[in-house]
């Protein structure tokens, strides 16, 4: 099969997924009542004042059949409800509220990542040496963190104590000028980017100094996975005949580390990527309501539980549908970069 | 046959397993870390059950924390009870301090730890028995009920653990009339069919009366609800606490990777020689997949059920973290640091002026995953066939 087939069939397999996904959510908003269940179908605020209307309008005291035709019809619209935490229908605020979101993510990932492989490949040359008990500890201590306290702890360390690196997204003087002035123009959403755009370096300096403290806790509670699995596998290349090979015709350590060993080794961590997406939707979720980040994240923590005693349903089950998609679309890119690199996968 | 004899039989039957289990205790006592990971179970084992003697209960319900007043700010260790009624009760001295809300961190985190076993052992016992069922179906059979069963897998862990749970605990009703006449008949169908799919009249084999079953299931599901618009046979109300919420939504959200793994080790088991021998000796199949599949492949499972009590817990607390868990005053630690995020900054003059509030319920948290999963990686040092010799 060549790469292009391979993408086809791959695509056309993640059709039925995506389609669980939708099926699976309706079966939760099959769990509410007929009241709560109309929030998914309000487009404005003055729609929730009018349950009844919708319940009538969208047949939702019918049979489960009409009510997925109607769900399905809605979703087509790219209507998920109204969010009253978020104060507009759902899709645009989670539009609004991504870049936030997509910011953190972007610089915790590429660290985590090449952070992750560094370490399980040292740990996996030095087996059994010091540097592989210290990584090895310190990747069994990562996995343990709860990472709302890993949060908590790191404010209470670094800035309650020290003063270095605040909480939130940005400080006061940043977010008049962002929010309250008129000055401010938005480019891509996001603030790091924006702030050299606007010919405002120091509101960069500001946000980025703000990320610290949450890039780090993402990084700690993801980074355990990839040095664990990066080390296995970089010990199992290691005891292949090819690096014995490489080794006997006297290359040195360090070309058959790096040329022959990591290269293999590194084809299944790539698989990783997709549980490291799962990990960060959820991380996002915990860290932003730790560092108050007003992310998508948070925005889904305040709408299940923190805002008040009512659950906001629609931010909850769009949220939850969001991290579905991005999932398996993750994972779709994922097995054809896996294809692109390893040919035994699309040709087996 | 005399009962010495007996006797001896029986020892000599049993003696390869004992030496493997001396062999795997010498492995246990040749690695420090497993023997911490032991170490610290076992004392949150023993803080768990001596809950009661350690912070004995103030009220009706042990697992709602005492609180002394109302007062909004925290106190530190070591600061007295006031209240009359608890210090009758044998109750002098806050000894972690407390929360705010006069909350105290000691019968908290006491008590929080028989709930931290509930919800670990429970969830993960749920959905290993499911994962068992369903696994060994797939698996042996393979055929539709696997494809079905797989990609119903594959949409339930496209959703993050965390995102999924957080939907199904909002989504769950407090209280749902489960028609237990109904699923009773439900079952009644379905091993009935199977047992006349099995009779000498129609002498179906292999996957045949479990299709049977499931068609006869779904006919029924269909009549009753479609052309009888489900009558209700005997309805039971089931009251859902927040933590049975909590319990039913993990266990959903956990059941299908040991789905995925049982299935896997069953697949890899099936292809080898003693399968088909105790087959060609006309074993069944239930004796086939319990004597001979289970025991075999069951140490992946074994691992990831002692690693997944951890990230149980550890999700249930993130969950009370997020003010969608453990009901309010419930000893649960994961509410208790969502209760300390208040007090993290304490002014310029003292900034950890309060660090019991949070450090302390943290600490149980983070030992108690900790020692979790020392003991999965030890099993799996220890106890996978394919490592333990190296």
């Amino acid at each position: 099969m060549g790469l292009g087939a391979f993408v086809v069939r791959r695509v056309l397999l993640m059709i039925p997924t995506l389609l669980g996904v939708v099926l699976l959510i309706f079966a939760v908003t099959q769990m509410f009542t007929p009241q709560q269940r109309a929030t998914l179908y309000a487009t404005s605020e003055r729609q929730l004042t009018q349950i009844g209307a919708i319940i009538r309008t969208h047949h939702l005291n019918e049979s489960i059949l009409v009510q997925l035709q109607e769900w399905l019809g809605q979703l087509m619209q790219g209507n998920l409800g109204y969010s009253r935490t978020g104060g507009g229908p759902v899709l645009q605020v989670l539009l609004r509220k991504l870049p936030a979101t997509f910011e953190l993510v972007i610089w915790s990932v590429p660290i985590t990542i090449l952070l992750g492989i560094y370490l399980g490949v040292q740990s996996a040359v030095h087996r059994d040496k010091l540097p592989d008990h210290v990584t090895r500890t310190l990747s069994i201590i990562g996995y343990s963190l709860p990472a709302f306290w890993l949060g908590i702890m790191l404010i209470a360390i670094f800035f309650s104590a020290l003063g270095w690196f605040p909480p939130e997204r940005m400080g006061m003087q940043a977010f008049n000028y962002v929010y309250v002035s008129k000055n401010w123009h938005i480019y891509t959403g996001l603030l790091t980017i924006d702030g050299l755009l606007n010919g405002q370096p120091w509101i960069t300096l500001d946000v980025l100094k703000h990320m610290v403290l949450p890039t780090v806790t993402l990084i700690v509670i993801q980074i355990a996975l990839i040095v664990r699995v990066t080390r296995s596998s970089m010990l199992e290349a290691l005891g292949k005949g090819y690096v014995m090979a490489a080794r006997a015709k006297g290359l040195s350590n360090v070309q058959v580390i790096n040329k022959h060993a990591r290269r293999n080794a590194l084809i299944p961590v790539m698989t990783l990527a997709g549980l490291l997406t799962a990990g960060l939707l959820t991380g996002v979720v915990i860290t932003e309501t730790v560092f108050n980040i007003d992310g998508v994240g948070r925005w889904a923590a305040s709408a299940a539980g923190g805002g008040g005693t009512v659950p906001d349903i629609p931010a909850v089950l769009g949220f939850a549908l969001f991290a579905g998609v991005v999932y398996v679309v993750a994972n779709l890119i994922v097995d054809i970069m896996y294809a692109y690199i390893d040919p035994r996968i699309r040709l087996g | 046959m005399s009962i010495r004899s007996r006797w001896k039989e029986f020892r000599l039957g049993i003696r390869p397993t004992l030496d493997e289990l001396k062999f795997t205790l010498r492995r246990i006592r040749g690695s420090p870390l497993s023997i911490v990971g032991i170490c610290l179970v076992g004392f949150f084992a023993a803080m768990a059950i001596l809950a009661p003697v350690l912070a004995p209960p103030t009220s009706r319900d042990p697992f709602m924390v005492f609180h002394d007043g109302w007062g909004q700010i925290p106190r530190p260790p070591g600061s007295s009870i006031d209240d009359g009624y608890l210090r009758n009760l044998g109750w002098t001295v806050h000894y972690f301090g407390t929360e705010q809300t006069q909350v105290d961190i000691y019968y908290g985190c006491i008590w929080g730890t028989q709930t931290a076993f509930r919800i670990g052992v429970l969830v993960v016992a749920i959905s290993l028995a499911v994962g068992l069922l369903t696994g060994s179906l797939a698996g042996y059979y393979g055929g539709v009920i696997d494809e079905v069963l797989m990609r119903f897998t594959d949409i339930m862990l496209a959703f993050p653990g965390l995102i999924l749970a957080m939907a199904l605990v909002i989504a769950l009703p407090p209280s749902w009339p489960i028609d237990f006449g109904f699923i009773g008949l439900a079952i009644v169908i379905f091993l009935g069919l199977m047992l006349v799919g099995r009779s000498k009249k129609l002498k179906l084999t292999g996957i045949w009366p479990f299709t049977l079953g499931l068609l006869g299931l779904v006919v029924f599901v269909i009549v009753d609800s479609w052309v009888l618009g489900m009558p209700p046979i005997f309805v039971q109300l089931l009251e859902l606490g927040s933590l049975d919420k909590i319990l039913i939504a993990l266990a959903l959200v956990g059941w299908p990777g040991y789905t995925r793994v049982v299935r896997g080790e069953i697949l890899r088991v099936r292809q080898e020689d003693y399968i088909e021998a105790s087959k060609a000796v006309g074993c069944s199949d239930f004796r086939i997949v319990v004597r001979h599949i289970l025991p075999s492949s069951i140490y992946p499972v074994v691992i990831m059920a002692s690693l997944d009590i951890g990230s149980m817990v550890l999700l249930a607390a993130a969950l009370s973290f997020l003010g969608i868990g453990a009901p309010v005053g419930y000893a649960d630690w994961g509410q208790m640091i969502s209760m300390a995020r208040n007090w993290i900054w304490a002014g310029t003059e003292s900034p950890w002026m309060y660090w019991y509030t949070f450090i302390i319920p943290g600490l149980f948290i983070f030992f108690f995953v900790l020692g979790w999963n020392l003991l999965g990686d030890a099993f799996r040092d220890i106890l996978d066939p394919t490592l333990r010799r190296r």
